[in-house]
This record gives C-alpha cells, structure tokens and sequence, in this order.
C-alpha cells in the first residue's frame, strides 16, 4: 500500500521533533530515512504506526486516512531496534501472536509461524525462548513475526546496528529478499550511509525533525541540495571562491559557473581529486591513511593551506611531506552559495 | 497510549482516590468537633478542644512527637548506612554464602513482628537491652534493613562502579572516590531508603511496645490508649497529630529529592 | 581485597545474628525447652494442643482467613489499579503521590478509620440513615469486633492495595511500554495486549507482593487486637495473651503459636525462593528481564 505523509508534526513535552514533513512512498517500495540520531526518525516511524499522535497533518495508508485507527488496526508494524520479542514465549509462539490476534486458526498460524521460520533460515528454532537466542537470530524471529501480522507498511528502525559487521550483510540482504517477495512497502530508519545508498529505492536525509533531501540514491549522492546533505555523506571537501561572470574563480582551481555572481562554496568527492607528477607541485601530502584496497591522502596547499582529500588505490608509493601537483576534475563539482 | 479514553479505569482510579482521602478528611473535621451525635452528617459545632488536648494533657505529647521523630531519624540514618555498606559487598563483590545473605536479608520482612518480638525478647532482657532506647533502636534497625538494602542495592547496580574505578586509576584516594563519585550518585536511593526506614521506625508499634516497656515512649505507642479511649475528638487529634507528623517528614525527605533533580 | 566484602557487611551480619538468635530461641522455646522454668524436655505437645484445643485452632483458622481473604482481594484490586495508573498515564505526579499515601499510615491509625466509617456509629450508617435505607443504630449491621472479621480485612485492603500497586508499578510500566506497545502494534488490542503480554509478564512482581501482604496479615498484632472479635483471637493476639500471661507455664504455648506462624510465613518464604529460581533474581543479581 501506498503511505502518504502530509505535514506530519509532532511535539513531546513541549519539544518539537518533528517539523512539518511530507513525503509518499510508492506501494512495494523501500526507501531508507537516513539522519544522525536524534534527529527525529524513530519518532516518526512511531507516528506512522499511531503509536505516537502527531499534533498536526495527516497520515495516509493505501491512500485512506489513517488517523483515527488506533495501532492495533493501522497495519504499520515496527520490527524495533531492541527487538521485543515476548521473553515468555517461544520463537514460534512470537511468530504466530499477530496471527492468534487476528484469529487465525490454530493449524493454520502453526503451519504459517514454520514456513516463516523456514524463510529466515531458522528451520527447527520454533521451541526456543528469545533467552536461548543469538542477537541474529532473533532478529530474523522479529523480523518473521513482523511479515506474520501482514502489515500494510513494514517500518524497520535501525534493525542492523546491534549486529556485527558480517551479520549486516546477510540481514540486509534478507530483508531486500523477502521485502520484494511480499512487496511489501518498507521505511527503513538508519545511520549507515553505505546501508541507505544500497538498499534503498529512495532515501529521504532527515535532519533537526525535517526532510532535507528526498530522492534516487544516485541523486542524493550527486546532487546534494544542500551542505548538510552533502557532508552527511561524507568524503565533501570544499574549495572557497568566487564566481564573477559565469565564471568561479579560487586558488586552486577556476571553472565555468552558470550562476550568480558571489562567494561560493565547491564541493568536490575525493573521486574528482587527481595526483600527478606534472605541474607546479603546489600540493604537500600530509598524510596517508591505509585502507586496505586503498589509501586516502591528505593533502594541503602550500601556500593557502586548503585541505584536499584524494583516494589511490593500494600500493602507494606516495608518502607524507612529498610534493605533488593537483587536478580537480570538475564534472560533477555542485557550487554552494556562501552567505 | 495516553491519548486514548480509558474511562473505566479513570474512574476506578477516581474512586481509589476517594477512597484513600475520604478518612483523612473525616479525620481532620472529627478533631475539629464539638458534638457530633448520631446520626448527624456534620458536627453540630466546631471546637479547638481536640487540638487543646494535644497542647495540654499530662503527656507533653508535643514533646513525645519531636523525640519520636528524632529517634526514627536516627534508625533511619544508621539503617540506611548499614543498608548501602551491605549493599556495595552484595553488589560489587563474590563471595561464598552471597546468595544465602541476599535471600537471608529479606527475612524480617516474611517473618512476623510478632514472632521476633517474642522471641528476642528474652534474649534482650538477659542482654540488658529490653526496656532500653538502645534495645528498641536495634529491633526497629532489624524490621527496616532489608528495604533499605534492597534499595541500595537497586541503585548501587545500576550507578556501577565504573566512574569510581576510573577515578582511582586517575589517582583519586579510594575514600575520596567514593565519596565524591559514588556517593552524588546514590543520592535519590539514599533518600528513598531513608523515608522508608522513618516510616517503618515511626510507625512501630509492637515491638516497641514489647521490647521498650514502659520506658521507651514513641508517639506510636503513646497514642494507642488515646486513640481507643473513647472520646473520638480527642482520639482524631491525636490520629492527626500523627498522620501530619509522618506526611511532613516524609515529604520533607521527597522535596529533598526533588531539588536534587 | 578479600576482606572488604566482609567488612562492609558485619553491621548487617550482627543485626542478622541477633534476629536468629530472637527466632531460635522462641522455636526452642516452643518445643517446651524452658531451663528457666524448669522445662527441659523438648516435647511437640504444645503444637498437638494447639490442634487439639478447639479455642486455639480456631486462632489459627481466623488468622488464615484474614490473610487469605484480605490478601487475595488486595492483590486483585492492586493490580487493577496499578494498570489504572499504568494505562491513565500516571505513572509520575500528584496522583501516585496520593495513592501511595496509605503506605504511610500506621495500621493503628487505619483501624480510626474504619471504626470512623464503619461503626454502628459510624459515617456509613449515618449515610444510610440519612438516605432512609436505615432506621436506627442498632440495625446497621455489627462489622467490627465480630467474628467475620470484615472491619479487619477491609482495614488490611485499604492499606495493601495502594502498596501492590506501587510494589507492581515500575515493572508493569516497563513491560507495557515496551512489549506491551509492540504487541499493539502487532494486531493486540489494549485489553488483549494486557492480559496476553503485560500482565503475564508483571507476574512474578505480583506474587512477590502477594507473599508480603499475607504473611504480613497473618503474622501481624494491631488490627486484630484494635478490631478483633473477642473470641475467636487471631493468633498474633491469642499468642501476645500466652506470653504475658502470669501463669509462666503458658509461655511454650506462646511460643508453639510463634512458631506455627514462622512456619507458614516461612513456607511462604520458600515459595518466594523458589519463584527467585525460576528466572526472577534475588537482591544480589540484576532483576529485570527482557
């Protein structure tokens, strides 16, 4: 189903959390809402689910006004990030609770909570108690339980971050697996950039209780609308200049400029950072940072002292204090009026 | 959850309130009575002499409530003390026959006043101790220790040690650490011991009838006879002049929680 | 330092010490083990006569129902109104603040009031009255100092409700805040949520609470010496009355009735430790679960 937000804001105990939001998710979508903590994310999944009451604007499920359904009949099931599996019953008694609450019978929620089990590859772990469980196994127990209530929207709040690294991978790409065979229409919450990017149809960047950005993947990444968004995603290194008649002008690199005259800010990707040999070696490497399939050189310019970053594929023959030229290739560079 | 109408347990909780405060009112209009005859709903003139009663009388019974509070002040703060010293060992520290003292620390709570009273009574006259403040000061310490180690415990496990640990790798003496890590941090659990074990003290009356005698005068036991002695004026100012001394107390001790938030 | 532990627990040890040493010697008392008197056999006849008097098992019997009746009420009605505070939001504030206030009245000053309230005299009688459904004094049924003992267990309700609700709380809020809130949001009603979930969960806090107020009300002097019928004494009463008795040959009758009390109470106890076992801790580990 589709989830439509329209100026959802929410307050609590007097302060604002949320600001105003709107966006809609396609029915069978994924999308990731990305932020640092605090920045209102679970608050809104809660709101979605009617757990939490927004103060303003309207929630929107299958494109019927969701407000007045209490949480037990929105269809919005949160899989939380402390999990909540019912300490006092098994994983199959867990799995099969949504479907008892929607009374379904006996032999058909058994055979349903086994083929879930199944599905999260936890065949034979129905007669366990959460007590008795791995960190990744139950969460592929609240992860069943959750696909066993049917939900019209699937809302995962940061469901990786208690897990170790190599368990992440085979989290994620489960949950990709049974979202897109259920089609279900998921909101991931999460503070893993690499997480949002890969897994998601769309990623709306939350910051301070409001959306900043909320688009492709590829779009966010490449066309920031904005700082914050941009440094979100890390790696942005900026050059200070001006653009006078169509053209940006700085210490280390000048370029044609559609916009404005004014100060500006350019924001480059290490990617667009290149090293040679050739030219006025006006760059001194600070430092090289080893990252296994590559480095990550720090360099500084002589004379103003701009700060650039650069990645070189390992091996690296470069090494601190030598002195290198710099080319910026400036295709994908994105201009930042500076006010 | 709160948004949503729960208004049968609203009003059961309505009704609980009620009933928690009908008495108390009762209370204080029956010690402000003049007459009040059957079967008459209100009293048919108010008088001051229930509350004469309390400033006259051959007891000084303002005196016996300012020593009685002292006293229990006093069971409360040793109480208290001895409650967190236990606490820290059961907390911190492994040891043989722990869970023996753990569970061992909650008896007084299961087992009858009564049955202790009886039974330690002979041995505190053959100690010297019955009829003594000392005596009932001990037997008061017995019945409130296990709520205040349970609450010490409570809050010494879940402040840790580990801010006082770092401060003694940074050089900190281990009294100092203690006292200026830990101890900020155990505040509102010290308080919360301290107001039970008041109230457990200051309210005795059993074993302070038994083990005291006739010597040890708590406000507890004085106002028995005078509550059941047949004027119910006289009898209500006395039930007041108790259930205020022990609210004030007691709400002393949380306005002192409060501004340490 | 391996005598520190030991250190900071002497006080408690000491005060420990000296409790025993009061139950020991009323248990060895009981069995008929006075020197000071001149009683040096250790018998169980003083237990078989409390069984064989009917005087005296009817002591017994009174007590049991007290606490039962009194206890089984309190314990429902606590744990109505502690999901009353749980599900009405007041779980802080001036309210609980009034609901805890009868924790802290003595049982003394609690029979006052029921006395006030439900005396022949009383406010509820003069209600009646007032609303015709009463002609006189005298018809208003004798509540106290009967042999129902109803003055007695309202008094213990009125003052054990609000203490099991508050005992209950903290758990039952936790556990309905975080299980309680992802089984609504699973398909549960509030009411399914609660007896499926919350309730279930809150349990093991609910028995703890359940075994304090009875052995408390079947072990405690004030209410029924305050409110009791004059025959049949509970038996914390009819105990005091042996043990003062002139007659010293009374005491192991005391101390027999001492120790059929320390007995149930005890019974109850390792009911309690056996609850600790199965998952819920003691004082000494970290109690919560999830």
């Amino acid at each position: 189903m589709e989830l439509a937000l329209r100026n959802i804001s929410v307050s609590l105990s007097g302060k604002e959390i949320l600001k105003s939001i709107s966006f809609s998710v396609g029915d069978g979508d994924l999308i990731s809402l990305l932020g640092a903590s605090g920045s209102g994310k679970s608050t809104l999944l809660k709101t979605i689910a009617g757990i939490i009451p927004q103060t303003g604007g309207t929630v929107m499920i299958g494109g019927a006004i969701a407000d007045a359904l209490p949480p037990h009949r929105r269809g919005a099931v949160i899989v939380f990030q402390d999990f909540r599996l019912f300490p006092h019953m098994t994983a199959a008694e867990n799995i099969a609770f949504p479907m008892k609450m929607r009374g379904v019978q006996k032999e058909e929620y058994s055979k349903t909570a086994f083929a879930l089990l199944e599905r999260v590859h936890l065949a034979g772990y129905g007669k366990y108690k959460p007590q008795e469980m791995s960190g990744g196994q139950i969460q592929r127990v609240a992860l069943a339980r959750a696909l066993a209530a049917s939900p019209n929207i699937l809302l995962l709040d940061e469901p990786f971050s208690s897990l170790d690294e190599n368990l992440r991978q085979d989290m994620r790409a489960l949950v990709l697996e049974l979202q897109r065979e259920y089609r279900i229409t998921t909101i991931l919450v999460t503070h893993d950039r690499q997480e949002a990017l890969s897994m998601s149809d769309k990623i709306a960047v939350m910051m301070h209780g409001e959306i900043l950005q909320y688009d492709r993947p590829e779009r966010i990444f490449e066309s920031p609308n904005s700082r914050e968004v941009a440094d979100y995603f890390g790696d942005a290194i900026y050059v200070g200049g001006i653009v006078k008649s169509g053209v940006f002008v700085s210490d280390v690199v000048r370029f044609g400029a559609d916009r404005p005259d004014g100060p500006y800010q350019a924001m480059f990707r290490p990617s667009s950072v290149h090293i040679g040999s050739d030219g006025n070696r006006a760059f001194n490497i600070r430092r090289t940072s080893y990252q296994g399939e590559s480095y990550r050189i720090a360099l500084e310019h002589e004379s103003t002292g701009i700060i650039l970053n650069a990645i070189l594929p390992s091996p690296c023959l470069l090494r601190a204090d030598d002195r290198v030229s710099v080319s910026l290739d400036t295709d994908k560079v994105i201009l930042f009026r500076d006010d | 959850m709160g948004h949503r109408r729960h208004w049968p347990l609203s009003l059961f909780l309505l009704i609980e309130i009620i009933s928690i405060l009908m008495p108390l009112f009762i209370l204080i209009v029956w010690s402000l009575s003049g007459r009040w005859p059957w079967p008459d709903l209100a009293p048919e003139a108010l008088s001051l002499r229930g509350i004469q009663s309390l400033l006259g009388g051959r007891f000084d019974i303002l005196q016996v409530m300012f020593s009685s509070t002292g006293f229990s002040l006093v069971v409360a703060v040793l109480a208290t003390i001895i409650g967190t010293m236990a606490a820290r060992a059961i907390v911190f520290y492994d040891f043989r026959g722990k869970k023996l003292i753990s569970f061992g620390s909650i008896l007084p709570i299961i087992v009858p006043g009564t049955v202790l009273g009886m039974g330690i009574h002979v041995v505190f006259i053959y100690l010297g101790l019955s009829d003594t403040y000392l005596g009932v000061l001990l037997v008061h310490l017995i019945c409130a220790l296990p709520y205040t180690v349970a609450i010490m415990a409570d809050i010494t496990r879940a402040v840790g040690n580990k801010l006082e640990i770092q401060a003694q790798v940074l050089g900190v003496p281990v009294g100092k650490a203690f006292s200026h890590v830990t101890l900020p941090q155990l505040l509102p659990g010290i308080l919360s011991s301290l107001s039970m074990a008041y109230i457990i003290s200051f309210s005795q009356y059993f074993l302070t009838l038994l083990i005291g005698g006739g010597s040890v005068k708590t406000l507890a036991v004085v106002m028995v006879p005078l509550i059941y002695g047949g004027d119910r004026t006289i009898a209500s100012a006395y039930a007041l002049l108790f259930t205020l001394s022990s609210l004030i107390v007691f709400g002393l001790f949380e306005l002192a929680g409060k501004k340490m938030k | 330092m391996k005598s520190r532990p030991l250190l900071l627990l002497t006080p408690m040890l000491l005060l420990g010490a000296l409790f025993l040493l009061g139950i020991g010697n009323a248990l060895v008392q009981s069995f008929g083990y006075i020197p000071a008197f001149h009683l040096t056999d250790f018998t169980l006849r003083y237990y078989e006569e409390i069984f064989e008097k009917p005087a005296l098992l009817d002591s017994v019997v009174v007590s049991l129902e007290i606490s039962i009746v009194s206890s089984v009420l309190a314990t429902v009605l606590g744990v109505a109104l502690c999901a009353a505070l749980v599900y009405t939001g007041n779980v802080r504030g001036k309210t609980l603040q009034v609901v805890k206030l009868p924790i802290l009245i003595p049982h003394t000053v609690v029979a006052l009031f029921v006395i006030m309230v439900l005396s022949q005299g009383g406010l509820l009688a003069r209600t009646l009255y007032a609303l015709g459904l009463l002609n006189s004094q005298k018809d208003f049924p004798a509540i106290l100092y009967s042999s129902s003992n109803l003055g007695i267990i309202i008094a213990y309700i009125w003052k054990e409700t609000p203490f099991i609700a508050y005992f209950v709380l903290a758990t039952m809020s936790s556990v309905d805040s975080t299980l309680g809130e992802a089984a609504e949001n699973l398909g549960a009603s509030e009411v399914r949520s609660f007896s499926q979930i919350t309730l279930p969960l809150s349990m093991p806090a609910v028995t703890k609470a359940f075994l304090i107020v009875f052995a408390y009300s079947f072990g405690a002097y004030e209410l029924p010496f305050l409110l009791g019928a004059t025959l049949p004494k509970a038996l914390p009463v009819q105990a005091y009355i042996e043990y003062i008795h002139p007659d010293l040959l009374h005491r192991p009758y005391a101390m027999a009735m001492n120790g059929l009390m320390l007995v149930v109470t005890l019974l109850m106890y390792g009911f309690f430790y056996g609850l600790a076992r199965k998952g819920d801790k003691g004082i000494g580990e970290s109690g919560h679960g999830t």
